[in-house]
């Protein structure tokens, strides 16, 4: 498999204040790779950057991706490419309707016809998506915000998507149901890198994980051994 | 009765050059989450660059409006390209950004001196007649057009707004800059666009505007004022409030004028803005300028 997303000695300032302090990192085509850690860890910063979002004067190092340095490249420029972030909170549009929360996901397709069938594709994902096409997303619930914040990623047909803390304010229920969304979603095809606060639900859905621990990363591996080892038990597992 | 009549037209005429300015402050809020005090003298300097185009060069009166859109855009677009986005990407406080439009506005009126003059212009009249009979009440048809054209502008607006895509994605953008930017969307260039559309509704307000006050460096700055109270009025951030508010306020004032005092309609105009504040300050349209921005 080959790496579709490499982090190469990435550090990130704000200022004078060294939040991430050279990482490296890898994703490969058709993986699904978490990355977990305590708040202030450095996971948000990491992904915004890789995304764009972040002020570019604080990287350092190289964020390679498609086989290009993409580092320091404005949000919309990364999005052009095909590297797609789910915000951490949801962030949907929300005085616009579902319907048009998910054209604007596809502000960069030229192809209006797929887009419509690809709309289809995620009311069929997403079934409540489409009862509730016409609603401001404002109006609904967490965990639907949540399938509509994806939704506005998948359709811009992304290589590599990213999720920021999926699972956050959302009843367990509920997050079970996102998860098993996001499984679906890669066993279709899609590269997924997501940071997530619940240890628990991201080793047992992603493939690989990095453990970040102020602005490092401390441990990496197969979350099938990462949910066995010692360390990580004792500090993200509840003993 | 006729008075009444007479009075209600006028107010209409000038409620809507006032609509045309709120409609751009708001905008701008929308997108910038700014305030300025440059859409005034835009309109000064586009009644003047319609003076231009029509009186001096004499060319066809839509040409005219339309050039003078055309270069109030670019203006707009230039303002907050080089200035505005350069003081946010310093991370300035937004109330420099305020104070520097406020620099930008004498900049603007000062020029505008420079360049024409500081009399009052003539701008000559659109139409051959003087006046129209409307419910037996002679009207100047200026002042319809100044309705009409302002209509006009705002029902375009609208669907620019809601039915296309760009206009779509300019309400995401001032929704939420950041899933607008990861969504693919040019944030900057958006807010930009932003701008040079508010420069260009106030141009055409001045335009219109021009035939019944005349044409003078200190016309958009009393103009920008009441503009500005219409905004609020209607809901700081609202299009919609915005027209809304500036209508209410050209009638208020114009009946103020008729049947009290011309003295007094400024006075009036900016205490209703108070009593607005007081009463229900997100305005008409409730629109939260306040609390959640």
């Amino acid at each position: 498999m080959a790496p579709i997303l490499e982090l190469q000695d990435f550090h990130y300032y704000y200022g004078n204040i060294h939040t991430v302090k050279g990482i490296n990192m890898t994703v490969n085509e058709g993986e699904m790779v978490t990355i977990i850690g305590a708040n202030g860890a450095g996971k948000t910063t990491t992904l915004q950057s890789i995304s764009g979002l972040k002020d570019g004067k604080g990287i350092r190092g190289k964020i390679i991706y498609d086989g290009k340095e993409i580092q320091g490249l404005s949000g919309h420029k990364v999005a052009a490419r095909g590297l797609c972030q789910v915000l951490e909170g949801r962030h949907v549009f929300s005085k616009l309707t579902v319907e048009e929360n998910l054209m604007t996901g596809a502000y960069l397709r030229k192809d209006a016809k797929n887009v419509k069938s690809d709309m289809q594709d995620i009311f069929r994902r997403f079934p409540r998506l489409e009862e509730r096409r016409n609603q401001l997303a404002g109006t609904l619930s967490g965990g639907e915000q949540q399938m509509l914040a994806i939704g506005r990623a998948l359709i811009n047909r992304p290589k590599l998507m990213l999720l920021d803390e999926p699972s956050l304010g959302l009843a367990p229920v509920i997050v079970k149901e996102v998860f098993k969304a996001i499984r679906e979603i890669n066993k279709d095809g899609m590269t997924i890198l997501f940071v997530e606060q619940n240890s628990k639900i991201a080793l047992n859905t992603a493939n690989r994980g990095y453990v970040m621990q102020v602005g490092e990363v401390a441990m990496e591996g197969y979350c099938k051994d990462l949910l066995v080892n010692e360390e990580v038990k004792k500090a993200y597992l509840g003993g | 009765m006729k008075m009444f009549t007479q009075l209600i037209i006028l107010g209409l005429a000038l409620g809507s050059v006032y609509s045309l300015i709120a409609m751009g402050y708001s905008l701008i809020y929308k997108a910038s989450g700014l305030m300025t005090f440059v859409q005034g003298d835009i309109l000064t300097v586009g009644a003047f660059l319609g003076l231009t185009f029509y009186r001096f060069l004499k060319l066809p009166y839509i040409i005219s409006v339309l050039l003078t859109m055309l270069v109030t855009f670019a203006i707009g677009f230039l303002l907050e390209k080089g200035v505005i986005r350069k003081l946010l990407n310093k991370n300035v406080m937004a109330i420099y950004i305020v104070l520097a439009t406020i620099a930008v506005s004498y900049i603007f009126q000062n020029g505008a001196q420079a360049i024409w003059s500081s009399k009052v212009e003539y701008f000559p009249t659109v139409f051959s007649v003087d006046s129209i009979s409307i419910l037996g009440v002679g009207v100047q048809p200026e002042s319809l057009l100044c309705v009409g054209a302002s209509l006009v502008c705002m029902v375009v607006l609208h669907i620019f707004m809601t039915r296309t895509r760009i206009g779509t994605s300019m309400r995401a953008a001032a929704m939420d800059p950041m899933a607008a930017e990861s969504c693919g969307i040019n944030v900057s260039l958006n807010t930009g666009i932003t701008w040079g559309i508010s420069s260009g509704i106030a141009a055409i307000a001045g335009i219109f505007i021009g035939p019944m006050y005349g044409v003078y460096v200190t016309l958009g700055s009393k103009i920008g004022g009441k503009g500005f109270a219409g905004a609020v009025m209607g809901g700081y951030g609202n299009m919609y409030g915005a027209m809304v508010g500036g209508l209410i306020l050209g009638l208020v004032e114009t009946l103020v004028a008729g049947y009290i005092s011309s003295d007094f309609k400024n006075m009036f105009a900016y205490i209703i803005l108070i009593v607005f504040l007081f009463v229900k300050p997100t305005g008409i349209f409730n629109e939260q300028a306040i609390q959640d921005v």
